[in-house]
């Protein structure tokens, strides 16, 4: 995927992501299975080898590692079903990534989203919206963004991205 | 465009990403089957309808996903407070000279 | 180069002149100029003809908040943009603008003959004379008022520029960039608050941008403020915005900020966007808009040639044009003294000053007879003269005017200042509190409901001094609120000029009342006598008389008018200022273009388009397409030749004879986990869960609480613990917060979780006697016979070796498959079963051929056979609600006596008795179509469609009483003639259900 402007957009190919949802009192075995730690508090992330989380809600996490790996994942989750209830579902295909990089990836991302990207700490990650559409805003770097958005509106998105990061080689030209 | 306050996110946020939900501390009867139908009716259709302090009900729809309760006065849209589902209603007076101690720094 | 501009002066740039048309002539005006001035340079003041009477007008002001100079400006093809302030617009190369609301031409226009009549059109006008009689409204009044009225003439064309958005934050936002805001901005931006500055003009300064004689600081006001806007520019804390207008400030300092990115140049650069809307999100807002002179009211007062003082003096010294030769200055304020000081300097005849006031401070005297300008203490005006351009202004001693003759005095520009009305609209958005001052007698601000700052003339502080050092204070009082340690110092001012005046309301004229046209609003044509006329005919408050006369509600919102039309409406009421109130100023500030709104909305982006990872195929296939909520669907695939009919018909036969194949991916899908999923579904749909076995499914209806259909869907057991859960396209949303709700608020003991899964899968619908002959042979792990896998069945296995679920149902009647894979494989399955299925009369179908397939075997849309007043026993689902469970959502509800009634409406089939004829979705249905009108409607169409297995027409009703009236004739009146149908069950194809096993 090309797109003219100062922000380099990626449209990153499909790995392997999962929500999970756990209660309080199953984290540190649902933790012990994923190999990683799941972060108490929204927005933190956390990984290990191809593993990583990032807390979405109060019981929410997603979490992504590699297609190899998604087959181990699943079962090692499976394995502790009856003694820490929780819920693994499949999110791979669901939603796509694009990476946003680039110096003015900031002002980039707040032509739609309405959050102070600016304060987004690196390593955290956000649900929010850019324009209407929902998405997860997962800071890797200072000028480095993974934005995750539900398949469908993957072109609205990047239609959008793209004019206006048309729109900042303007004004930085 | 209303900043909120998210009670399990512990952050201020934009309105976009919240939806309103509805009247506050109206519980769901355990045996709607025992409700003659006036209470099924109040509990279905009657609200308060507040001008002014409103107990009300938000999710974060576009952020953590959560429901939770909140305070807000009906005529000026100022939320007083918002806390977690479940919790019990807080003491207006208290907060209402919390917000007035505010008010007046 | 004009006699009216000055060699060198200003801060236009000389040495680049540009050339511009204005009503066809082309003109020469230099860069830096604003239209107004431009025109003012060349000596032209007519631009435009007032919006009623359309008398000729000229330019009053120097900045937004122009009544009379709106022009048309046009780059073509769909960029033109009417009512466009010749005091805001800067000129370029090419610029073309016209004039506006003249026929055949500014000079001479035929709709002045309004002006002539101008007795028989008092305030209240259209609403006193175009009452009767009824008809005329339509045919005749309303299309000559729409030809009459109006300004600007709108664009035909698709607005062809581009628009951009952005939000931003900040710890202090600053709107105007004049003395106060700059020193507001410098202050907190030494301190290290992010801060944003926003001014409406070209160039940021304000009226330091007109102010030469002063020093600050030690320099010149000009060389300061290239210093403080260098400083400001070097800051990274800090984003200068100029012709940047604040239109609205909402909740929570949410402000808006209208940007102009391309208006002012000649050839702007590709993809720049017009304007960008800036949605601010400030921790303290700082607002320094300043004042806005008041005009004088008085006979004659809208002559082009008159205008305010303080834009004369802002022509001079910003862009070196003197507005006339000869000038007569009329005033209550010191401040238009200073203006007449600095035109006689320039070289302009001054050839008195009017003022109302008996006395007036002496050092103004003393400037006055130092450069030989007439003083004229305690006068009034009494008219003006000239047709196109005032040439004349009669003066008179106040005391005298109903006797004396007064002086006629030669001038090309008159002009006037009735002091200064601070400017609070945006701290009136915010719901703050405006006190009456009686000192200054303004309004000024008070109680404030939002963290902001007003600083400098914007709270009545008059002068230079004055504004840098309350600029400076509010600037820090922000920063400090943000939490930042700002200093507090101020710069020094010498030089300053007095500024104390009087306000008046009209003033003192000797002609007669309805002879007198003194105007208080420029741009609806409002009269002094218009709002004593609102008064006497019992208007009160002054938001009737706003409504009433019209004042203040023209494009520039009562900016120069609202205060003169107070004064004059408590006059004449006899009441105080304070207590006839202040209309409210809404946003936005000044007129915002829609695109500035629409943003990015337009063309493509205009709104979401979702689409399935299907949709390119269909796309190529010749699809047409129809919108399901965000979705875009493909509605049928016509083969050339064939029109909707046609190939609809063709997709159906295909289907009912051998297999068709549809893309049912944007059906909803919600994975529903945990050990007590089941618990969950069973509270949740009317139908029993429980002991659904794993690998079966079942059709699940949702109520509301209220006992009326929601949704409905197949619901498929995967697992003990999971469920698949299917919604409507358009329900999927609503369904899981619905869901969500009841769990996390009504049952949180409740073990089970809910995850949005709609386009973790592409959902391949196969139906028809082929199906399954198409299918079996690319199905790993999964036998398909009656057998192993019956209707109703759900399995994960293998389809052309993708993992898949794959489902047994069908809505179409017709043995079904639905194949699940996930999204990433769906468009090679597709292609692959499209290949595969050639050999079994495949056919691909659309949502038209579904609509029709299922509504033969009477399956319901939700929220097309149902309206949200629908019970599962009306839709005829009553076997769907699970008897023994003792509660489910709207289980309760279903008791109500209404929901239990005789004669609600019931979903029952019809048949025409012209079985060619196919119902109007949504037709009312009456029992006797005789009968008087209006007559009694007891039910209306929800479906019907052409149904090709069955050769007739097919609808589906709510009929009042429905099942009871089987076999009855019901009657349809329709424009082209009254149809009868016969009312039957709600299946009209194979209703033994035969067909799911043939």
């Amino acid at each position: 995927m090309t797109s003219e402007g100062p922000v380099r957009l990626t449209l990153l190919p499909e790995a392997a992501r999962f929500s999970l949802r756990v209660r309080q009192s199953d984290i540190a075995a649902a933790a012990r299975a994923f190999g990683a730690a799941l972060p108490a508090r929204i927005g933190q992330t956390a990984s290990a080898g191809p593993r990583s989380s990032l807390c979405l809600g109060p019981d929410e996490w997603v979490l992504h590692t590699s297609t190899d790996d998604a087959e181990a994942l699943q079962q090692a989750f499976a394995a502790i079903a009856g003694a820490a209830p929780h819920s693994l579902t499949d999110i791979s295909d669901r939603d796509r990534s694009i990476l946003l990089s680039g110096p003015l990836v900031e002002d980039l991302l707040s032509t739609g989203c309405p959050r102070d990207v600016s304060s987004i700490p690196l390593g955290a990650g956000v649900r929010t919206v850019f324009d209407t559409v929902q998405v997860v805003l997962i800071r890797d770097g200072v000028t480095d963004f993974r934005l995750e958005v539900a398949r469908s509106y993957l072109p609205h998105v990047m239609a959008l991205l793209a004019m206006a990061n048309l729109e900042l080689a303007v004004a930085a030209g | 465009m209303l900043l909120i306050h998210c009670p399990y996110c512990a952050a201020t946020l934009p309105e976009l990403e919240f939806a309103y939900a509805g009247e506050a501390h109206i519980a769901r009867p355990a045996d709607p089957s025992t409700f003659s139908d006036e209470q099924w009716r109040d509990f279905l259709f009657i609200r308060t309808n507040a001008r002014g302090l409103h107990f009300e009900r938000w999710r974060h729809v576009h952020g953590c996903g959560r429901f939770f309760n909140a305070v807000r006065d009906t005529v000026s849209d100022k939320f007083l407070t918002t806390y977690k589902a479940g919790e019990p209603k807080p003491e207006l007076e208290a907060l209402l000279k919390a917000a007035g101690k505010d008010a007046a720094e | 180069m004009s006699a009216l501009r000055i060699p060198g002066k200003g801060r236009v740039d000389h040495a680049q002149p540009v050339r511009f048309t204005f009503d066809g002539k082309s003109y020469q005006g230099l860069a830096g100029d604003t239209l107004a001035s431009a025109l003012l340079a060349n000596g032209v003041h007519l631009v435009g003809r007032s919006f009623k009477y359309h008398r000729p007008r000229g330019v009053v002001s120097a900045g937004s908040e122009e009544p009379n100079a709106l022009v048309g400006v046009s780059r073509g093809s769909g960029r033109e943009e009417p009512n466009t302030r010749a005091t805001m617009q800067e000129v370029y190369d090419g610029l073309a603008a016209v004039s506006q609301n003249r026929w055949p031409c500014l000079h001479f226009d035929a709709g002045a003959g309004a002006d002539v009549l101008h007795r028989l059109l008092p305030a209240g006008f259209y609403y006193k004379t175009f009452l009767w009689p009824k008809r005329f409204w339509d045919r005749v009044y309303e299309p000559l008022i729409r030809r009459a009225a109006g300004l600007g003439v709108a664009p035909s064309e698709p607005d062809a520029d581009s628009y951009a958005s952005r939000y931003a934050h900040c710890d202090v936002l600053v709107v105007g960039g004049g003395p106060a805001g700059i020193a507001a901005a410098l202050a907190a931006a030494r301190s290290g608050a992010r801060v944003i500055l926003a001014d409406e003009q070209a160039e940021i300064g304000g009226s330091l941008l007109a102010e030469t004689g002063a020093r600050i600081d030690g320099q010149p006001a000009w060389d300061w403020l290239a210093a403080a806007r260098a400083e400001l520019e070097g800051m990274a804390n800090v984003r200068l915005l100029p012709r940047t207008t604040a239109i609205g400030y909402y909740h929570q300092n949410m402000v808006g900020l209208a940007e102009r990115v391309t208006d002012h140049l000649a050839a702007p650069p590709q993809h720049a966007p017009r304007e960008r809307m800036w949605r601010v999100r400030a921790g303290q807002v700082v607002l320094a808009q300043g004042a806005i002179e008041r005009p004088l009211v008085f006979h004659g007062n809208d002559r082009p040639g008159v205008m305010l003082a303080g834009a004369a003096r802002t022509y001079l010294h910003r862009y070196g044009v003197k507005v006339g030769e000869r000038a007569v200055v009329v005033t209550s304020h010191d401040s238009a003294w200073q203006t007449a000081f600095d035109l006689a300097d320039a070289g302009v005849s001054v050839a008195a000053i009017a003022d109302v006031r008996a006395e007036v401070d002496s050092a103004l005297l003393a400037g006055a007879q130092q450069r030989g300008i007439e003083i004229l203490l305690g006068h009034t005006v009494t008219g003006t003269s000239g047709r196109l351009r005032i040439n004349a202004v009669t003066l008179a001693a106040a005391e005298l005017v109903a006797t004396a003759a007064g002086r006629v005095l030669r001038c090309d520009v008159l002009l006037m200042s009735g002091g200064w009305t601070p400017s609070l609209h945006l701290f009136s958005h915010t719901q703050g509190r405006l006190a009456w001052d009686e000192a200054s007698q303004s309004f000024l601000p008070g109680e404030r409901t939002e963290d902001c700052h007003i600083a400098g003339a914007g709270r009545g502080l008059w002068g230079l001094g004055a504004a840098l050092a309350d600029g400076a204070a509010m600037g820090a009082a922000a920063a400090r609120a943000a939490g930042f340690s700002p200093d507090m110092s101020a710069p020094t001012v010498e030089g300053d000029p007095a500024g104390s005046g009087v306000t008046t309301t009209e003033l003192p004229g000797n002609r007669a009342a309805h002879n007198t046209r003194a105007f208080v609003d420029f741009q609806n044509d409002v009269t002094a006598k218009d709002i004593r006329l609102a008064v006497h005919e019992g208007m009160r408050s002054i938001e009737h008389v706003k409504r009433y006369t019209t004042t203040g509600m023209a494009t520039d919102q009562g900016k120069l008018a609202g205060m003169n039309a107070l004064a004059i409406a408590a006059e004449t009421l006899g009441a105080p200022l304070p207590a006839v109130g202040l209309t409210t100023f809404r946003p936005p500030y000044t007129p915002t273009t829609f695109g500035a709104f629409a943003g990015y909305h337009q063309g493509e982006t205009f709104d979401v388009t979702r689409k399935t990872p299907i949709d390119p195929w269909a796309e190529a296939s010749g699809a047409v397409f129809e919108p399901v909520s965000l979705w875009r669907r493909a509605r049928y695939f016509p083969k050339p030749g064939e029109d909707m009919h046609a190939a609809v018909a063709r997709e159906c036969r295909a289907t009912r004879s051998a297999v068709g194949m549809m893309d049912a991916s944007t059906l909803g899908k919600i994975e529903v986990v945990g050990p007590d999923a089941a618990e969950f579904l069973n509270r949740m749909y009317t139908n029993p869960f429980t002991r659904l076995g794993v690998g079966r499914c079942r059709y699940g209806v949702l109520l509301g609480e209220d006992g009326f259909i929601r949704d409905d869907g197949v619901i498929g057991r995967l697992a003990a613990d999971r469920f698949h859960v299917t919604t409507t396209t358009g329900g999927a949303p609503r369904v899981l917060n619905m869901m969500e709700d009841y769990l996390q608020t009504e049952w949180p003991d409740l073990r089970v979780w809910l995850t949005s899964t709609t386009e973790q899968w592409v959902t391949v619908a196969l139906n028809g006697p082929n199906a399954r002959r198409l299918l079996e042979p690319l199905v790993e792990g999964q036998a398909l016979t009656d057998e192993a896998f019956p209707h109703m069945s759900v399995s994960e296995c293998r389809v052309a070796g993708f993992s898949a679920r794959l489902f047994r149902v069908s809505f179409t009647g017709e043995m079904g498959f639905e194949v699940n894979v996930p999204a990433r494989h769906g468009l090679e399955l597709w292609e692959l079963l499209a290949a595969a299925g050639q050999e079994h009369g495949l056919c691909v179908y659309g949502t038209e051929a579904m609509h029709v397939l299922r509504a033969e075997k009477g399956f319901i849309i939700v929220g097309q056979d149902s309206d949200g007043t629908v019970t599962p026993d009306d839709a005829g689902l009553g076997w769907a609600i699970g008897r023994r469970k003792s509660d489910f959502v709207g289980k309760r509800s279903l008791a109500r006596p209404d929901l239990v009634a005789r004669n609600r409406k019931q979903l029952v089939g019809l048949v025409t008795h012209d079985p060619r004829t196919v119902l109007e979705e949504g037709a009312q249905i009456v029992e006797d179509p005789n009968q008087p009108l209006p007559m009694t409607m007891i039910g209306h169409v929800t479906s019907s469609y052409w149904s090709e297995a069955l050769g007739r027409s097919i609808a589906l009703a709510l009929v009042e009483g429905g099942r009871m009236r089987m076999g009855d004739m019901l009657y349809l009146p329709m424009p082209e003639g009254t149809h009868s149908a016969r009312v039957t069950g709600t299946v009209f194809y194979d209703p033994q259900g035969e067909r799911l096993s043939a």
